[in-house]
């Protein structure tokens, strides 16, 4: 299980670090068709998706350092010193599963989601640009090794990272905010960016 | 919905809203009122208790979660009449004034000894992260430490008996 | 089964065993002095004296055998008018017992009285008094009481009284033994004797000594002890709606879509707020959530709305103290500081709730508060019902820090019960406690000093802006405020203690704010003396002298200021205390002198990466005779801690016109991490009687942190929470 968290994670956050001259895991064929791609329709793309990524929803489980930053309700703050460890699962004895479980709890406004966890610290992106951001994603030596196509999968199909559109209530039973873009453009974005060689724009 | 646990060792079946918090399952339903209600978002920790030998703050965990597992509340912590480690240490350093905070301590206490039999003093400021607001936080350091003592005495005198 | 030594109930009637302990006991506490006493040229004096002076004790009963419970098992339970919130005094009180009555420790219980069983004090549980106020009226009693069953055990046994022995509780003579419990089960009538002569201090067993605590095992193996813990058969659950935001009033109600929630019993909708009453909590909280509310909000408040409102110069003006010339406002010489403090919760760790069944014209109210006395009027008041038909039991206080001296929530659960015929459990919401707290008021101040060519200070001065404290609290009514001029409370720590200078004064602006502030454990001592200290410390720095010597210089050769010099000497010698900082670690120090009880700090700061951490903390108290020495370092300890918070961390604000945060971790506050992993407490008997223990130590903590960072850094910080 734990591993699995480990992965998704990794792969979650790997997705964004193609660099642009050496996609690292694409075949020559793909390249080839890369260069045929409409350039704007693949940054449009990009940017979509990053909408998503730079939200509160994504960032706040890839802080800088191993603290999770605070949710909208500010229950979990850096002032507990709640810590996500090595590898973002928590500590041994108090961990993310202490608080978190598989689904959201309206009693508490508790939010959870299946492999409740914060991404490694390798995977930090508070306080990056997306570009940066993008760009640690997609490298597989940031990303845990993952392919492209594996970054795509953990995008697009990981619960964790679709519990973005079904975050919950808080305690009050206010809805928490979702990402700027609906969940279905959010994939096709994903699938079209990656598809079209992943390739990051300058800015 | 019917829900079956062990708690404290005794078989329970409760019929209730699965998406009940266990805490108030716990309190209300089992009249077992040491698992304290503190904040009911998982913040202060009062309500902490072990679920199969994990520490989990029960006002944020759905008691359908429960079905089949094992439960531990302050009320079962110690072994019959003798004191866990963590309460008798609790006791020396007469850590509790209020108290209403101490029962979800000595949980998270109990879950970080079983994990780190020999915790530093680092390892006690990440992993007590709950809230007393009588300020014991200075004698519960030092009975942690003396907890895991505890605990190392009665580990070893265990295993020497286990060789006689 | 008990066998309760009070046969007849109704004290009035048995006046022939009514206790006349000391002229000195009576039904006036200081803040309920009558109000002639404050009518000026008095009221300055008065207020001196309210701020030293330990004030009687106030119960309204002087029957032992009311305080007094025998079981068949031979214990003694005392009924305590004082209640205990984890600050010792319930095992202060037993230790007192124990010695007084001849019995062992563990043959002492303590419960809080009930309005119905025994006698409760009709002010409150708070200022840090139990001790002091109890420690000689507990003697007394206790001594007469064991003396009266010593006669009577003498009478049963055929001896002499001087023939009879006592020990543990076990009465001895001419062979025979007879136990409290035996004696007293055969006492038809009883006979009063004088108070006796009570025994020298230094031969008690117990009283002065360290023992534990007697709740700590109940505490430990979570016993249900608190009001939170408490139920009645047949009981239901309820939830109440009130406003968020600050000054908002309730407009409509539309309950349609709650009331047919699973698990609700009745909706009820009362002036200002909406009760929620179901079969559990959690079907409770969630109908809560579909009841429609519309407020009226006639502004919005602000941070800054508060601030301006809440300055030096606005309000009502009240000179606390003055000696001497003041300064002259373009003096080019004058060192001019200001300093503020945030608004504080109180943050108590059970939320505020009661568990009330009303039936038959007759109320029972089962809760943790300060106030029992009050709390059995409120609620009598409230339901049209004779206070003798209201009975308030008070269970443990999982925390109070004069939080509970308001409880405005045990009407609420007695309307509940009454309006469904059942018993009713109410309690706040952690968001409700952040929300509707009786805060801490936010403070400004503003110093002025002046130097002589020699480095020392001709003149002080302390002007300080509070929000309410005192008054307007149950304890003070507002109609009080005309009389004192002031607020007794926000005054703590408000005067100059240095009365060696040759011009100082202090000076009050009042202003009551648009939120309910109150009490908050060491009420205006915290943010007062902060400013005064940081002011002193500056003001050395800039004379270029040694802090100590400069402080002591400016206090009097009196009984009070030589005390406060002792321990600030004291804790100068245990820390070997000096100004130098290396690796980013210095140390700060600051002193107070609160209640009659002077206590000096010696911090060790580091300061990392803009963080700043207190490792050490040395602390000398001189709380005067120490009944259990542990407990009294506990409270040192805790106090430290809860002002490491307050200084370091807390600040609630306003935001979209609601008091926020709302939940622990948002409201930053001191955790294990924070908490200092050195705490020195020493204690100095400077006088012989008990004084106040639980809140001077807060005093000098803020300035002490503060006066560290200085050397660290060179910055002066003036406002709290202090941050880098």
């Amino acid at each position: 299980m734990k591993k699995s968290i480990f992965s998704l994670l990794a792969v979650l956050i790997s997705l964004l670090a193609f660099s642009i001259s050496m996609p690292p895991d694409l075949s020559e064929g793909q390249k080839s068709e890369l260069k045929t791609s409409p350039q704007d329709s693949s940054n449009e793309a990009f940017d979509k998706m990053m909408q998503v990524l730079m939200h509160q929803r994504c960032v706040n489980c890839h802080p800088a350092g191993d603290v999770p930053i605070k949710g909208e309700d500010s229950h979990v703050t850096r002032s507990l010193g709640i810590s996500g460890g090595e590898k973002g699962h928590g500590l041994k004895s108090i961990n993310c599963q202490t608080c978190h479980t598989d689904e959201n709890n309206d009693f508490s406004g508790v939010p959870g989601a299946p492999h409740w966890a914060l991404a490694p610290k390798s995977m930090a992106w508070e306080g990056k640009t997306r570009v940066e951001i993008a760009t640690q994603m997609m490298d597989p030596k940031l990303n845990g090794g993952r392919s492209a196509k594996e970054i795509m999968e953990h995008l697009t199909e990981h619960e964790l990272v679709l519990w973005a559109w079904d975050p919950g209530v808080d305690a009050e039973g206010t809805p928490r905010e979702t990402p700027p873009v609906s969940k279905d453009e959010y994939i096709a974005a994903v699938k079209e960016w990656i598809n079209k060689g992943a390739i990051i724009p300058n800015k | 919905m019917k829900i079956s646990f062990i708690i404290n060792g005794k078989n329970e079946t409760l019929e209730v809203d699965g998406n009940t918090p266990l805490l108030w399952a716990i309190r209300d339903v089992l009249d077992l009122k040491g698992t304290k209600f503190g904040c009911g978002k998982a913040a202060c920790g009062a309500c902490t208790i072990h679920v199969d030998g994990q520490q989990v703050r029960s006002c944020s965990y759905p008691v359908k979660y429960a079905e089949g597992k094992k439960i531990t509340t302050i009320e079962g912590l110690s072994n019959g009449s003798e004191l866990h480690a963590v309460q008798q240490a609790w006791e020396e350093f007469v850590v509790p004034q209020c108290g209403y905070c101490q029962p979800g301590f000595i949980m998270s206490t109990a879950a970080l000894l079983k994990q780190i039999p020999n915790p530093t003093d680092e390892d006690i400021d990440n992993a007590i992260i709950n809230v007393c607001r009588c300020g014991t936080y200075y004698r519960m350091r030092k009975a942690i430490h003396r907890a895991a003592e505890i605990q190392a005495e009665f580990i070893s005198s265990s295993s020497v008996n286990a060789d006689k | 089964m008990t066998l309760q030594s009070n046969a007849n109930k109704n004290p009035k009637s048995s006046s022939r065993r009514k206790f006349l302990i000391r002229g000195s006991i009576g039904t006036i506490g200081v803040l309920a002095l009558g109000t002639y006493v404050f009518r000026n040229p008095l009221r300055r004096t008065v207020l001196e004296m309210a701020e030293t002076l330990v004030p009687p004790y106030s119960g309204s009963g002087t029957e032992a055998n009311l305080w007094f419970e025998i079981t068949n098992e031979n214990s003694i339970i005392l009924h305590s008018p004082k209640v205990e919130m984890g600050q010792g005094t319930f095992t202060g009180l037993a230790q007192i017992v124990a010695d007084e009555m001849e019995v062992n420790m563990n043959q002492v219980m303590v419960k809080a009285a009930a309005t119905d069983t025994g006698i409760v004090d009709g002010m409150s549980t708070g200022g840090s008094l139990s001790i002091a106020q109890l420690f000689q009226p507990l003697r007394e009693m206790a001594a007469t009481m064991r003396l009266m069953i010593h006669q009577e055990a003498a009478g049963l046994l055929g001896v002499a009284v001087e023939a009879v022995s006592i020990s543990n509780g076990v009465f001895s003579g001419g062979g025979k033994n007879l136990t409290y419990a035996e004696v007293a089960s055969k006492i038809k009538e009883w006979k009063l004797p004088e108070t006796p002569e009570l025994k020298p201090i230094s031969s008690y067993k117990y009283v002065g000594k360290p023992v534990k605590r007697i709740d700590q095992l109940a505490k430990i193996k979570g016993e249900p002890v608190f009001g939170m813990d408490a139920s009645l058969p047949n009981m239901l659950h309820a939830t109440v709606i009130r406003p968020e935001h600050v000054g908002a009033t309730l407009k409509s109600v539309d309950t349609t879509n709650a009331i047919s929630m699973p698990g609700v019993v009745k909706i009820i909708e009362q002036e200002g707020w909406v009760g929620i009453i179901a079969n559990s909590f959690p079907e409770a909280l969630a109908a809560k959530r579909k009841v429609k509310v519309e407020w009226e909000k006639s502004k919005e408040w602000t941070e800054e709305g508060i601030r301006d409102l809440l300055k030096v110069g606005n309000g009502n003006k009240m000179i606390t103290q003055k000696e001497g010339a003041t300064i002259d406002s373009d003096d080019p010489n004058a060192t001019i500081y200001e300093f503020t403090s945030p608004i504080g919760a109180h943050a108590q760790m059970e939320p505020n709730g009661a568990v009330a069944s009303v039936k038959d014209g007759k109320a029972t109210v089962i809760l943790s508060t300060q106030v029992i006395g009050i709390t059995q009027k409120q609620v009598a008041e409230a339901l049209g019902l004779e206070p003798e038909n209201v009975n308030i039991i008070c269970t443990y206080l999982g925390g109070g820090f004069g939080r509970r001296l308001n409880t405005s929530h045990a009407v609420q659960a007695a309307i509940m019960s009454r309006e469904v015929g059942r018993p009713v459990k109410y309690f706040f919401t952690r968001k409700e406690e952040f929300q509707n707290d009786t805060f801490r008021p936010p403070t400004h101040h503003i110093m002025k000093g002046r130097l002589t060519e020699n480095g020392s200070l001709e003149h002080l001065e302390h002007h300080y802006a509070s929000g309410d404290v005192a008054i307007n609290s149950v304890l003070m009514p507002a109609a009080m405020h005309s009389v004192l001029g002031t607020d007794v409370g926000a005054m703590r720590g408000g005067n100059i203690m240095y009365n060696a200078i040759p011009n100082y004064r202090a000076v009050q602006w009042h202003t009551t704010l648009p939120f309910a502030t109150s009490w908050w454990r060491s009420l205006g001592l915290l943010a007062n003396t902060f400013a005064i200290e940081s002011f002193i410390d500056e003001m050395s720095i800039k004379a270029e002298r040694n802090p100590v010597e400069f402080r002591l210089e400016m206090l009097s050769n009196d009984e009070k200021g030589e005390r406060i010099k002792n321990v600030i000497q004291k804790a100068v010698a245990m820390t070997d205390f000096h100004s130098d900082v290396s690796n980013n670690r210095a140390m700060g120090l600051a002193a107070s002198i609160d209640a009659g009880s002077p206590c000096a700090h010696v911090v060790e700061v580091s300061v990392t990466d803009q963080k700043i951490k207190v490792e050490k903390v040395t602390c000398v108290l001189d709380c005067g005779f120490a009944v259990n020495p542990d407990q009294v370092k506990a409270q040192c300890e805790g106090s430290i801690i809860m002002g490491i918070s307050a200084v370091l961390h807390e600040k609630m604000t306003l935001k979209d016109g609601r008091l926020y945060p709302i939940i622990y971790g948002a409201y930053d506050m001191a955790l294990m991490k924070d908490a200092p992993k050195e705490i020195d407490v020493h204690l100095i008997q400077g006088v012989d009687i008990p004084l106040p223990v639980g809140e001077p130590p807060l005093g000098p903590i803020g300035a002490a942190i503060g006066n560290a960072v200085r050397r660290i850094t060179g910055k002066r910080l003036t406002d709290l929470p202090l941050k880098l």
